[in-house]
This record gives structure tokens, C-alpha cells and sequence, in this order.
């Protein structure tokens, strides 16, 4: 989610400003720090962030109460879902792009990763394949893309444990 | 006052349970008012029936020696043999065969036709024809238990039918084969490839030559055919199970799960809408991320939640206690039904 904070403009505010985020459990995505953009005194930052849930932003909103930090904005929150497999075999290049292109097509999709490993070794090859929808619903077609590709192309999948 | 049994099958298995009878006959008897008598023992080519009892000593003691239990079947069936002897209880333990599960099935049909109760280890009837021997036995005023087909000494089945009665249980994972669970652990541990860790399975004698029964997840789509069918009531059999077994697991896999603090197992799942058996990506510090042979059941719950059973998944005395529960079991119910007292 995004929150536009506004914040004193003196040096450890920004510190400040962002520790409640971890405290809570959140995960920072990335932080715009506006140094050009005074209102009231106060200099403008816009954080993306991950909360594990509407406990945890509550908590983070009374921190940032007590810290003095005014919320000007903030995103309405959306609950996301995990994914996440190991594929093992022979996945070629064309095979990798068509798994993103496919998870990617994906309706309700947040985001999508995926890391690629060759042992230097024994040549065997890996991908990490990780991401997260908005909807539950989505787990299963994410499920169902990469078991039917995994069929057709023959190699191993290994997927998460989920709930 | 005596619960008569007849065994068939006497390898491993049926020799535990005969061990096991003669050491804990006594207990059960000052239990529940019954004595266990064994009165018959069939093995793949010899038998012995004697309605006075048969001292389990003696015929573990033959079997070693001789390497038969009494005198030759010569072409003639359990079934044959069987039709005009007195008993009540038959411990079916032969080999499990998952193509047609014969001969077991056919021992278990004529045991639960002719109103006998069945105890049983033997998975392959039952994740071939679950559904046939449940009717055989109601039809026929029969009762069949099989605690050790699944889990051997880890009470899945009975936890689940007597001790979670009041739950609705709405899904069960669990790492069913010891055999895969060491060859993915030293892959994890020791980082050796899927071939070196088989190798040293068999080794310690954990795995057979012919490794497909566990490694291509035949065992363990075996148990949860019949978890499926004993616990949720779908009427499935061992083909309805989607398998994927783990040797496509690399070690490149292995590694790159660690990196993640996760491990691989080959988990079964079974709920009313899933029926599988795959490797699984298992958190470490999770219980399916058990180590070496055991077994772990994770059975999930609306009242109490999630409930983790382990144990010993194979064995020959592991295999016997959960036969004798399910003995025991028998005899308390007789006990009941009889307006006996309980000690």
C-alpha cells in the first residue's frame, strides 16, 4: 500500500518515520523523499509498503501519531497471497519466458519472480518461481498454468505447502 | 472366554504380531476378560491350524528353523482352508500387491462373507477396493480395522475416528514414506545427488533394489487412497491419486529451496477436494520438515485447530502395535457389548 507522510523538516525524521513499518512487521518497497516539497513546515514522503494486516497498520498508524508524523494519504489496503514453486529439469529460455508471459496474464496478479540456477557442476537446472495475487482465486489458476506447463514440457514441479 | 486368531502372512509383519501376542496376550486378557489365542498361521507355503491354540513361540521358533509354519498348502487356498475352521479375527499381513491387491482381498472377502473381523496391514485391498470390503463387512455384520496400513505405529486412523469424532476435519498433509524422507533429507544435509542418496538408502536397507514402490510415490498414494476413503469418506481407489514421485529432485532443486529456508518432502495431501501425492516446497522448523524415517501426520481441524502426529511409519514391532491396537480395540468393544466390566 502507499502512504504520503509528512514530516519535520530536521535530520532523524525520515528514521523515524519509517521505523514503525519494520516494528509492525511491514516490508518497505521503496521511499520518495520530497527534500522541494515544504507544506506547513513539514517536507513530503511517499512510502510503498507490505502490511501483514489491518492489526499491524492500525499499530502502525498510532506510531506514527505519537512520532508527531502526520499521514496525508493512504491507500486503501488490499490483502495479497503467496505463491510460490521450484521447477527442476531441462527449462529452456523460450519455456522460462513463457511461464512469466503466462503468470503475468494472470487476472489479479501483484507480482511474479523468478530466479534461475544452473549447477556449474552437474548442469542441473532450477527456477524459483515467486509471487503474489490479490485474490485467492487466483492461487489456482497460477497452480493449474504451471502444472499444465510442467506436463507439457516434462520437467519437475514442486510447489509450496500454501495455508 | 477367548478372541480366536487366525494370521495370514508371516513374514516381518506376522511374525511381530505373533511376537507382540505372546507379549502383551497376558495384558489384554486381564483388560478386558478375553484371552488372545492364535489358532492358525498361514505363510506363502505352509500352514498350521489347531483350534486348541498355537504357542506364538513355537512357530516363530519353526519358522526360523524350517523356514515354513506347519505343513504344506500343496496347492490349496486360505480360503479352501478356512471354510469349515472356527475363529474370530483374521490378521491379514501378506505382502501388499497395489496391481490387483490379491491374495490379499481375497482373504479379507472370505474372512468379512463369513461374518469374521478383519485386521489388516495390508494396503493394496484396501486402496484398490476400500469401498467393497466396507459393504462386505456391513453386509455381514463384520468389522475391519487397519490402523497399520497407514503410519504403522503412528494412530492416524484411530486418532482420527475416536479422538477427533466431534472435529470436522478439513484436510490432512503428511510425509508417509520413510524412504523418500531420508533420501531428501541427506540431499538436503550432506548435498548429495538423488542416485548417491539412494544408494546409501538401500544400503541400510531402508529402500529395496527396485526403489519405484517408494520413490515414484506408489506407497504413498497408496495410504492416501485409503486416508481418503477411512477418513472423509470419498470413495476412491489408489488410481484416482495425482502422483508425482521425487526422483526428478536435483540437487540444484535442493539447494535453491534452502535459500529460501525451505526444505523438500514428498507430502500427501487429502482433503474432501484434493487427492495428492508430490514433492512440496516445506518450510524448515515446519512439522512436515521432520527428518530421517519418520512419519508426521498434520491433520487440520475446526475446533482444535492443527494437530501434529509422528512416529515410526515402518517396522516390524512398530507394524505389530498398531495391529495389536486395533486388537484391543476389538475386544473392547466385545467387552462392551457384552456388559463386561473394563479394567
Amino acid at each position: 500500500m502507499h502512504a504520503d507522510l509528512r514530516l519535520k523538516d530536521v535530520p532523524g525524521q525520515l528514521v523515524r518515520a519509517l521505523e514503525p513499518i519494520s516494528t509492525f512487521g511491514g516490508n518497505i518497497n521503496g521511499v520518495v523523499h520530497h527534500h522541494e516539497k515544504v507544506i506547513g513546515g513539514r517536507i513530503s514522503v511517499n512510502v510503498t509498503f507490505e502490511v501483514k494486516g489491518q492489526k499491524q497498520l492500525e499499530g502502525m498508524l498510532q506510531a506514527w501519531k505519537e512520532r508527531d508524523v502526520d499521514v496525508a494519504k493512504l491507500s486503501s489496503l488490499f490483502e495479497t497471497y503467496e505463491f510460490e514453486y521450484v521447477l527442476a529439469g531441462d527449462i529452456s529460455p523460450q519455456e522460462l519466458r513463457g511461464i512469466t508471459e503466462g503468470i503475468e496474464a494472470v487476472h489479479d496478479l501483484d507480482s511474479v519472480e523468478l530466479r534461475y540456477s544452473v549447477s556449474p557442476s552437474t548442469g542441473d537446472k532450477a527456477v524459483l518461481v515467486y509471487g503474489k495475487v490479490k485474490q485467492k482465486a487466483a492461487l489456482d489458476r497460477v497452480d493449474d498454468l504451471l502444472r499444465q506447463r510442467a506436463m507439457d514440457a516434462g520437467y519437475l514441479l514442486i510447489g509450496g505447502l500454501g495455508e | 472366554m477367548s478372541v480366536d486368531i487366525v494370521m495370514v502372512g508371516f513374514g516381518t509383519v506376522g511374525q511381530g504380531v505373533a511376537e507382540a501376542i505372546g507379549r502383551k496376550g497376558a495384558i489384554l486378557q486381564s483388560s478386558f476378560g478375553e484371552k488372545m489365542r492364535l489358532v492358525g498361521v498361514f505363510d506363502s507355503s505352509s500352514y498350521e491350524l489347531n483350534a486348541k491354540g498355537i504357542d506364538p513361540r513355537e512357530v516363530l521358533a519353526r519358522k526360523e528353523k524350517l523356514g515354513k509354519v506347519g505343513a504344506r498348502l500343496d496347492g490349496s487356498t486360505v480360503p479352501e482352508l478356512l471354510a469349515d475352521f472356527d475363529y474370530d479375527v483374521m490378521v491379514e499381513v501378506t505382502p501388499t500387491n497395489i496391481k490387483d491387491g490379491q491374495p490379499g482381498l481375497s482373504h479379507m472377502m472370505c474372512a468379512l462373507t463369513a461374518g469374521i473381523d478383519v485386521v489388516t496391514a495390508n494396503k493394496g485391498p484396501l486402496a484398490l477396493n476400500f469401498k467393497e470390503l466396507a459393504q462386505a463387512a456391513e453386509k455381514h455384520g463384520a468389522r475391519i480395522r487397519f490402523e497399520a496400513s497407514v503410519g504403522a505405529a503412528t494412530p492416524i486412523i484411530n486418532v482420527a475416528h475416536e479422538l477427533l469424532v466431534a472435529e470436522k476435519i478439513h484436510s490432512i498433509r503428511a510425509i508417509v514414506n520413510g524412504t523418500c524422507n531420508f533420501i531428501l533429507n541427506r540431499m538436503a544435509d550432506e548435498g548429495l545427488p538423488f542416485d548417491q542418496a539412494l544408494r546409501e538408502a538401500q544400503e541400510l536397507g531402508y529402500a529395496e533394489k527396485d526403489p519405484s514402490y517408494d520413490v515414484d510415490g506408489i506407497d504413498s498414494a497408496a495410504k492416501a487412497a485409503i486416508l481418503a476413503n477411512a477418513i472423509f469418506g470419498r470413495e476412491c481407489t489408489f488410481g484416482d491419486v495425482r502422483r508425482v514421485g521425487i526422483r526428478g529432485v536435483s540437487q540444484e532443486a535442493v539447494a535453491l529451496a534452502a535459500e529460501e529456508k525451505k526444505v523438500i518432502r514428498l507430502v500427501a495431501e487429502v482433503s474432501p477436494s484434493r487427492l495428492e501425492v508430490a514433492p512440496r516446497l516445506v518450510p524448515t522448523g515446519h512439522p512436515l520438515a521432520i527428518g530421517g524415517t519418520l512419519n508426521v501426520f498434520q491433520i487440520i481441524t475446526d475446533l482444535a485447530g492443527e494437530v501434529t502426529l509422528a512416529g515410526k511409519g515402518a517396522g516390524r514391532l512398530e507394524t505389530a502395535s498398531a495391529v495389536l491396537s486395533d486388537l484391543a480395540a476389538l475386544m473392547r468393544e466385545n467387552c462392551v457389548a457384552k456388559g463386561r466390566e473394563l479394567k
